[in-house]
């Protein structure tokens, strides 16, 4: 698996999800977080929080192990959890996090092939560390963490929120549920007192395909990342081109093709345009292909993988940005492009596009309309003015102090009255 | 205490859905389905029942000593659409019209900002709208507002000379400072001509307070507002709203039909009160004159015009709009100017306006977009189907499927056209 550290070891995701609410905790008084994670190498440094690696939790004694097995059983036998463990493809899940801008240089290493098992030794430290520490609720974010979440709620008895990023039902179109992935989640969901879901989007899957009870679950959007305040990116092709942007994962569930078909319809009304797409996957190929037969290869620049310093490049170079998600949890790149003054055009079927109001958006099906409004933005200079300064002030405005200030309200409501006074959080922060 | 009544009626032609695609392949540019659907729902909720009772209390009081009256500013664009999706609602309006208690008042055809962009247009658009009123409902209207009671003293000296007797405008604070807008004024460099402000407060109680739950006057009975006014002090109480206040803007169940209703008795306990039309109004004498000089208007805390140029795509859309007249003019073709026209109407412009977006406000709540963008890009896109007829009907036709295939999509039509 990647990315299940804070920044700079990753971009994107739940980790800077994790990072950026923990740092406006930070900035408040009234409560301590102590920030749990399955893995950190040795050189992590991040002031604003006490960072323990549960990796780094020597196991002092046989008797936890033996609660290992005996955690595991609660849920399903080892030998059910070995076999199912070997269908899972490992390859399959690093293609699905393959944007991430992992750089040789970082010590990073991956957990291999016992996902699942690791999640549960990684449970298994958690409860280790829990003697240790005092809190007084539990925060956990996406699946990975949940068995972990449970047995300290099990153990403790505090009260458990739950943070969904993403369900299985966003990452393969719904195609390809993985059961036990599922299981763990709908696990999560049902045992926790409260259910965080990053969008409306996530709320609807939660309740549609995991039963959850409507009234537990709380709609919090993320919110922006912090960008250099960098001048505009200079580059030769911007001298004679328009440039429109995408730039995130080339799988299914991003929705490149339909960028790729909307690109051919704007070729038919400008000469001057050139596409970037910008990241890998598994349709990466196939998109390629379709450019060729589509005859508009001299106007396609295939980027492949991007580090953090390409992707601001490519915003600042950008004239339009077009996330055309076919299912998009939430999607935090478009206020990325925003915050670097590019306009955006975001798939309705996106969780960014519930709390944006100053950008274009589209169904992802409708690459009429997605067409429509890149040659309306390329072309109408008012319209790319007003996106690109309402649109800056706007990503601006989302910082996470807001979201933030919605989870803090969350706690309070959980917790018994008597210690509503330095709360101390345990946050459980892993990437799926 | 007097008691000024006028209604603002209007109903603009909302844009289809126009895309870049559509541009060179068809000119349907306007809404048909959508614009029946909105007349026909309006007209039930509010112009039909209304018209009914403005109709049954003008004949309550009939052959009393104090009778019932009110005025109406229609625009062309609502009339024409009366026409095609509800000749009732127009026949209910002519009904009214007989009764004698019924002012009828001039302004743009279009409900048009055409007075900023040109004054010959702005003409033409008024002779139009005063021709249609005559055909309509015989009367010569002897009072002007312009759209959305925009207004300065220029304007007023302008319509002093078009030989109007009065014109209607914002009671807007920063003008009137000290002043009430209870009193007849004159405007500065048009001696002649009266001015007729609104009186905003009480105005607003009816039009924008009225279902307020929240507001600490909830509910606003007859009696109660009827006891306001009679504690003003002027000429007339002035109140100008739009007519969609009643059963649109507020439904019915908020009680605003009966309310209507009871409040000519509540307002002749008062034995001074009488209703005026405008017309009667101005023949008060003046008690001052006003200096006008930026321009007003009764929309959104501003009072100003930026709900319609507040931003760089209203701004570039009309600029770009009002460069095509001499071209749509000279080319004097009937479909492309009426085409042309009703491209001017505000609520186009209304539509862009990002000032309070964030908010989801009122601006919200009249737009047919998702978004002020989407109106934009849908109107640049019909601007970019005229320039292309224009060109078509300028040079040689044969030239036609040349000129479509090499047509560029521009946010500057006029310099595609002349250049």
């Amino acid at each position: 698996m990647l990315g299940w550290e804070f920044p700079p070891f990753f971009a994107g995701g739940v980790g800077m999800v994790c990072y950026e609410l923990t740092k406006a905790f930070s900035k408040r008084n009234d409560i301590e977080v102590t920030y749990v994670m399955p893995y950190g190498p040795k050189d992590l440094h991040s002031e604003h929080v006490r960072l323990i690696a549960a990796d780094n939790i020597i196991p002092n004694s046989k008797i936890r192990i033996k609660k290992i097995s005996s955690m595991l059983n609660a849920y399903m036998s080892p030998e059910e959890y070995m076999q199912q463990l070997r269908q899972l493809e490992i390859k399959q899940l690093s293609v699905k996090e393959g944007e991430s801008t992992i750089g040789k240089d970082n010590t990073f290493k991956l957990y291999g092939a016992n996902l699942l098992q690791e999640v549960y030794r990684f449970a298994e430290k958690v409860k280790l560390l829990a003697m240790e520490e005092e809190f007084d609720i539990i925060h956990a974010h996406d699946w990975t963490t949940f068995p972990a979440a449970i047995a300290l709620k099990e153990l403790t008895g505090k009260p458990l929120v739950v943070h969904i990023h993403i369900t299985e039902f966003n990452k393969s179109g719904g195609a390809g549920v993985n059961q036990q992935i599922y299981d763990i989640e709908r696990m999560g969901m049902h045992k926790a007192d409260a259910v965080i879901a990053i969008s409306n989007l996530i709320k609807n899957i939660c309740i549609e395909k995991y039963g959850v009870n409507p009234e537990k679950i709380f709609v919090i959007h993320n919110a922006n990342i912090e960008m250099n305040e960098g001048l505009e990116h200079h580059s030769d092709i911007k001298k004679f081109n328009k440039i429109v942007l995408f730039a995130g994962r080339v799988t299914l569930q991003k929705g490149p093709d339909y960028f790729v078909e909307a690109a051919k319809k704007v070729c038919d009304y400008r000469d001057d345009v050139k596409f970037i797409m910008a990241g890998s996957g598994d349709m990466l190929n196939r998109m390629i292909d379709r450019v060729a037969q589509l005859g508009i290869s001299d106007k396609f620049i295939f980027h492949g993988f991007y580090t953090r310093e390409d992707a601001e490049k490519f915003f600042s170079m950008a004239d339009v940005f077009v996330m055309p998600s076919v299912s998009e949890p939430f999607g935090v790149v478009p206020l990325e492009a925003m915050m670097k003054h590019t306009p955006t055009i975001v798939s309705k079927q996106s969780g960014v596009s519930e709390v944006l109001n100053h950008t274009l958006k589209v169904d992802f099906w409708d690459t009429d309309e997605m067409a429509n409004k890149i040659i309306a933005l390329l072309n109408y200079n008012p319209l790319h003015a007003e996106l690109m300064n309402n649109g800056y002030k706007e990503a601006k405005s989302l910082t996470w102090d807001v979201p933030a200030q919605k989870c803090i309200e969350l706690y309070y409501r959980l917790m018994p009255l008597t210690i509503k006074v330095n709360q101390h959080i345990t946050i459980g922060g892993i990437r799926q | 205490m007097n008691v000024c009544f006028y209604f603002q009626v209007h109903q603009p032609y909302r844009m289809a859905r126009y895309r870049i695609f559509d541009v060179g392949h068809n000119s349907n540019y306007f809404d048909e389905h959508k614009n029946r659907e909105i007349l026909t729902k309006v007209a039930k909720k509010c112009y039909l029942p209304a018209n009914k009772l403005m109709l049954e209390l003008i004949n309550k009081y009939k052959n009393k000593d104090r009778q019932f009256k009110i005025s109406y500013s229609i625009t062309g664009t609502a009339l024409e659409q009366f026409k095609k999706y509800s000749p009732e609602t127009l026949h209910s309006f002519q009904k009214l019209a007989s009764t004698g208690n019924v002012e009828f008042l001039s302004e743009t055809y279009y409900h048009s900002l055409s007075y900023l962009y040109s004054k010959q247009e702005f003409k033409e658009q008024v002779k139009m709208h005063n021709d249609l009123i005559k055909e309509l409902f015989n009367q010569e209207p002897k009072v002007f507002r312009n759209t959305e009671l925009i207004f300065n003293n220029e304007l007023a000296n302008m319509i002093q000379n078009m030989g109007y007797k009065a014109i209607l405008a914002e009671g807007a604070d920063h003008v009137l400072e000290w002043r009430s807008p209870n009193y007849v004024y004159t405007a500065k460099t048009a001696e002649k001509i009266k001015l007729l402000l609104k009186n905003y407060k009480l105005s607003d109680d009816i039009a924008f307070r009225f279902g307020q739950k929240t507001w600490k006057e909830y509910p606003l009975t007859a009696e109660k507002f009827a006891h306001w006014i009679h504690n003003n002090h002027g000429h007339s109480v002035n109140l100008f709203m739009d007519y969609e206040t009643f059963g649109e803007h507020q439904w019915e169940d908020t009680g605003i039909f009966k309310f209507l209703s009871h409040l000519p008795d509540q307002l002749f306990k008062n034995p001074h009160t009488n209703f005026l039309t405008p017309s009667e109004l101005a023949d008060f004498e003046p008690v001052g004159e006003l200096d006008i000089h930026n321009f007003m208007s009764w929309a959104d805390i501003e009072r100003d015009l930026s709900a319609w140029k507040g931003n760089s795509m209203q701004n570039s859309a009309l600029n770009e709009l009002y460069l095509l007249e001499k071209n749509v003019k000279e080319i004097n073709d009937k479909k492309l100017l009426e085409d042309w026209r009703k491209l001017t109407t505000s609520d186009h412009f209304y539509y862009m306006c990002t000032k309070y977006f964030n908010d989801g406000d009122v601006h919200k709540y009249f737009n047919p977009y998702d978004t002020p963008y989407e109106s934009y890009i849908n109107f640049m896109n019909i601007m970019n189907d005229i320039i292309l007829r224009i060109k078509i009907m300028m040079q040689d036709k044969n030239m036609m499927y040349e000129l479509k295939r090499k047509h560029q999509i521009t946010d500057k039509p006029e310099l595609i056209i002349n250049n």
